[in-house]
């Protein structure tokens, strides 16, 4: 198999470090986020619609869960994915929506590497586990998850254990 | 659905149809939430281990998303239209887990399934309901493109709060008893 000419520069699965904290930066949740993400995808009433958001459970214009999670993964993007020689996710698990995204909020927080692992049928693969804390300009924690992503190895013949 | 928590039938498998996703969109969703070069850039793309340019799972997930939110208000429409009121459906917790199984690429259609496996009054909302929803994806192919486990909420038809709670709220009501109880609860 050749290099990846597109990658070749980047962080592999080998340059990777486990407890490895990456600083996401920081958005701020608009008005115009809010009810674009909400018309295409998630069009409810407290996600587009100002007065009828105020007389809902929310108390007022929120975000939607998934574009939480899709402004969450453009930081991670940013600040990580577009870095290292990454493959595409394999998904993600215990995701909390744990308080709303109101509009106006700037959302941070912080991506922790926590497992580093072989593929056991690709040995060009590696399995990078990352857990997502994202809080609010109060520090207030709004959302957590745990991802999956593959990451190319720099030498596939690394034996299993040598690359952990 | 946007049924009552009581109506909601489990394993019942509810169609929340199809989507075409074209080149175009998976660029777009890509260059907003998920600029890696096999989202954004076709050519590029050619290099990953896809071969080629593929959707964003996270976008594939948000059509999804949107396929059931639909399907909730057609639900709604559909019982208003037999004479009925509708249910209420709250915001979701949260995901268990989201895999993966196989990459949308343009000009493929997805299709989007939606079961409720498990249902369970709130303990800590009275009046809820938590439903534990699986969604899958499956492209034109057969193929199961994600599998996802989800959770959400239903609002009782039936919900009364029971006797001894209601006992409570009507005493602390009285003034001077309201005072008592607060302070025997501290």
């Amino acid at each position: 198999m050749t290099a990846n000419p597109i990658t070749a520069s980047r962080r592999h699965y080998e340059d990777l470090v486990l407890g490895e904290v990456i600083d996401l930066g920081q958005t701020l949740v608009t008005r115009n986020i809010i009810i674009g993400f909400a018309q295409e995808f998630d069009p409810l009433p407290f996600h587009l619609d100002e007065t009828a958001a105020k007389a809902s459970l929310l108390g007022g214009l929120a975000s939607s869960g998934w574009q939480t999670a899709a402004l969450t993964l453009r930081l991670l993007g940013d600040s990580f994915l577009t870095r290292i020689a990454s493959m595409g996710g394999l998904g993600f698990s215990d995701l909390k929506w744990k308080k709303p995204v109101m509009v106006g909020d700037t959302i941070s927080g912080t991506a922790t590497l926590s497992a580093l692992r072989r593929s056991r049928h690709h040995p060009e693969r590696g399995i990078v586990t990352i857990d997502l804390d994202i809080r609010n300009q109060r520090g207030e924690p709004v959302m957590t998850m745990r991802l999956a992503n593959l990451v190319e190895l720099r030498d596939p013949g690394l034996p299993l254990e040598a690359a952990q | 659905m946007t049924r009552w928590f009581e109506d909601i039938v489990i394993d019942e498998l509810f169609d929340l149809g199809s989507h075409h996703f074209t080149e175009d969109e998976i660029i777009r969703f890509g260059r907003l939430y998920d600029p890696q070069y096999f989202h954004i850039d076709p050519e590029a793309a050619r290099h990953s281990h896809f071969g080629g340019l593929v959707a964003s799972g996270w976008h594939t997930v948000s059509i999804g998303h949107r396929h059931m939110v639909d399907a909730l208000d057609a639900e709604g429409e559909r019982l208003r239209g037999l004479g009925e009121e509708p249910g209420v459906s709250g915001p979701s917790p949260g995901v268990n887990r989201m895999d993966f199984k196989a990459p949308v690429r343009p000009g493929d259609t997805v299709h989007y399934t939606l079961k409720v496996t498990a249902k369970r009054q709130s303990a800590s909302i009275p009046g809820w309901g938590l439903l534990f929803n699986t969604i899958e994806a499956t492209n034109q192919h057969g193929e199961l493109v994600y599998h996802a486990e989800l959770v959400g909420f239903s609002k009782l038809r039936d919900y009364r709060m029971p006797l001894r709670v209601r006992l409570v709220m009507a005493l602390t009501r009285i003034p001077v008893l309201g005072k008592l109880l607060a302070s025997a609860n501290r």
